[in-house]
């Protein structure tokens, strides 16, 4: 921050040029027209909603049946538990991202990868950052010429482990804190071991960085803090739905008696439960939630779902695939499931 | 019209959430009370970038080519979509409190296993909540509820021939957590699925699960809070 960019956030409405004649041009022009817009766009809402209950009477009979209410109310549920939950860690997320250079991460770090990794891992824990909002972040680190491996680990650390993360944990599973610090510790090492593994075995040819879209340098931070914000809800958004909507349908469509099943052998639930998060795609801030509502799974499995879900989902693999490339995200995504899954394993065998 | 998507969706989403908690309790059949600051504050947030973006698109700078700023423009609009899908169901027709249904696919239903039992108060009859009933149904080893006329609150569940099940569902985060409480029901005809009743009455103690002689029966409109598993409705 500095004095340059606080005068441009003061005087972005008086520079921007106004094209439109008389009422219609500067800041209370737009206010009228866009109120006009909701007011029209809450007419045709109405509009269609009326339509939609008259000529569909039987589209209304048909969601009383007991079984979609069940997946409507469950379906919800977790939108609206996750909701809050998204809006806090993409606010934050976005504050970081606008708000704190990049080249400020790089000088933070020291110059050999072996222990710039363990650093990057705690950065990581300490930023908040919604899993989509820091791939881009590790590949515009990657750009600054930080070591692809810190990189990558706070990639992987950022979401998984972070305050918001923790606190939504400690909701989700109240009166077991060992939870929190199970999750802290198992992702944590997840994070650290794919970084070294990154400097062992992984190649730069793999990476392939996809061009930066061009910053909207001249319009000042409070406007591109916004926009962060509204682009990351609203991307993190559709997931979490998605993510609700297979939570539902599991949820109705598998009786409790097929998860207790599972639940006898720990050792097939673990990378169970990690695949399932894998499939579910949830949001690290709202994860914590479903992993409770799995009450039928042994805690280790419950863990292994919370480890895996942040670090790699069908989500994740196709941002990544657009960052990165392709040859880059599943290779990655393969050898972070297992390490992931490996670490919930040992630490829940540990602590759980 | 495109590029109105991003405010509309924001708008949807933050006027559903004023709809559940600000100006209704519909919340409460889907998340703990404690909720309910957190989900007003973020309809608020939602409804101002809502408005927000309004105004961006309303900007007479021709800026916008870039989408919104996109790093990842293949899969981001696209799902962004899906926020609409629940929006729009609590705005229109907010899906019921999870009840009978649940309860039917519940296998054995969950008894918290505890071993220390206060002196229960010497009332008649004397109001319990399903958790305290079928706890000492099943684990008190002194039977206080021996002898006992209490009364019980909770929604009908339909059984056998012989019996119904008094029936609650508690959370504890939101509903996809949802654990079943039930006690069955002798004695009295099963009032309609879903409805909530008091029942009067004493305890069964041959029975394998936790089980009630009905002598009385009410029926109550149901409560603000239907997952509270509380003594009194």
């Amino acid at each position: 921050m500095n004095d340059k960019t606080v005068s441009r956030v003061r005087t972005t409405p008086d520079t921007r040029p106004s094209t439109r004649q008389g009422v219609s041009g500067g800041f209370a022009g737009r206010f009228l027209r866009v109120c006009l817009d909701v007011f029209v766009g809450v007419l045709v809402l109405a509009l269609v909603a009326g339509i939609a209950v008259l000529l569909a009477p039987d589209l209304l009979a048909r969601l009383e049946q007991p079984a979609l209410q069940a997946w409507g109310t469950v379906l919800a549920a977790v939108v609206i538990q996750g909701v809050p939950f998204l809006l806090l860690g993409t606010a934050v997320s976005a504050a970081v991202t606008t708000l704190v250079p990049d080249r400020v991460l790089a000088r933070v770090l020291p110059r050999n990868p072996v222990l710039a990794v363990p650093v990057a891992g705690a950065a990581g824990a300490l930023l908040p950052g919604c899993e989509c909002a820091s791939v881009p972040v590790a590949g515009s680190l990657i750009r600054r010429g930080v070591a692809p491996a810190a990189a990558l680990t706070f990639l992987l650390a950022a979401p998984a482990v972070n305050p918001v993360v923790l606190v939504a944990t400690s909701i989700a599973f109240p009166g077991r804190p060992v939870m929190v610090l199970a999750r802290l510790l198992a992702s944590l090492a997840a994070s650290v071991a794919m970084g070294w593994l990154w400097i062992r075995l992984g190649r730069t040819e793999w990476l392939r960085l996809a061009d930066r879209p061009p910053a909207a340098a001249d319009r000042g931070r409070l406007d591109a803090f916004t926009r962060a914000l509204q682009h990351d809800f609203l991307h993190a958004g559709g997931f979490l739905v998605l993510g609700a909507a297979a939570a539902a349908t599991f949820n109705v469509a598998v009786p409790p008696s097929v998860l207790e099943s599972f639940a006898g052998s720990p050792w097939l639930s673990v990378p169970l439960l990690g695949l399932l998060a894998v499939v579910l795609s949830i949001c690290s801030e709202a994860d914590a939630f479903v992993a409770a509502s799995l009450s039928g799974f042994s805690p280790s499995a419950r863990l292994a779902f919370m480890v895996v879900g942040p670090m790699v989902d069908l989500k994740l693999i196709a941002l990544q695939s657009g960052t990165f490339g392709r040859a880059f995200a599943l290779r990655f995504s393969a050898a972070t499931f297992a390490t992931a899954v490996l670490a919930a394993a040992l630490v829940g065998g540990w602590l759980l | 019209m495109k590029k109105m998507l991003p405010a509309v969706l924001l708008g949807l989403v933050g006027c559903a959430l004023l709809r559940i908690s600000l100006l209704s309790d519909l919340y409460l059949r889907y998340v703990k009370e404690g909720l309910r600051p957190l989900l007003i504050a973020s309809g608020v947030v939602l409804v101002v970038l809502g408005f927000l973006a309004a105004l961006r698109t309303r900007e007479p700078h021709g800026h916008d080519k870039d989408g919104h700023g996109h790093a990842h423009s293949a899969a981001g609009p696209k799902t962004a979509w899906l926020l609409a899908l629940p929006a729009v169901m609590l705005l229109l027709f907010a899906p019921p409190a999870l009840g009978s249904y649940t309860v039917a696919r519940d296998g054995s239903g969950a008894v918290a296993r505890r071993t220390t039992f206060a002196p229960l108060p010497k009332l008649s009859p004397l109001p319990l909540s399903l958790s305290d009933f079928t706890s000492r149904a099943v684990w008190d080893e002194k039977g206080s509820l021996k002898g006992r006329t209490v009364r019980l609150t909770g929604f009908v569940a339909p059984g056998n021939a012989t019996a119904w099940q008094l029936s609650r569902v508690v959370v504890s985060c939101c509903a996809a957590d949802a654990r079943v409480l039930k006690v069955e029901v002798h004695g009295i005809v099963a009032p309609p699925a879903d409805s909530w009743v008091t029942v009067t009455g004493t305890w069964r103690p041959a029975a394998k699960a936790p089980a009630l002689d009905a002598i009385k029966i009410e029926r109550i409109a149901q409560p603000r809070n239907p997952y509270r598993d509380s003594a009194r409705p």
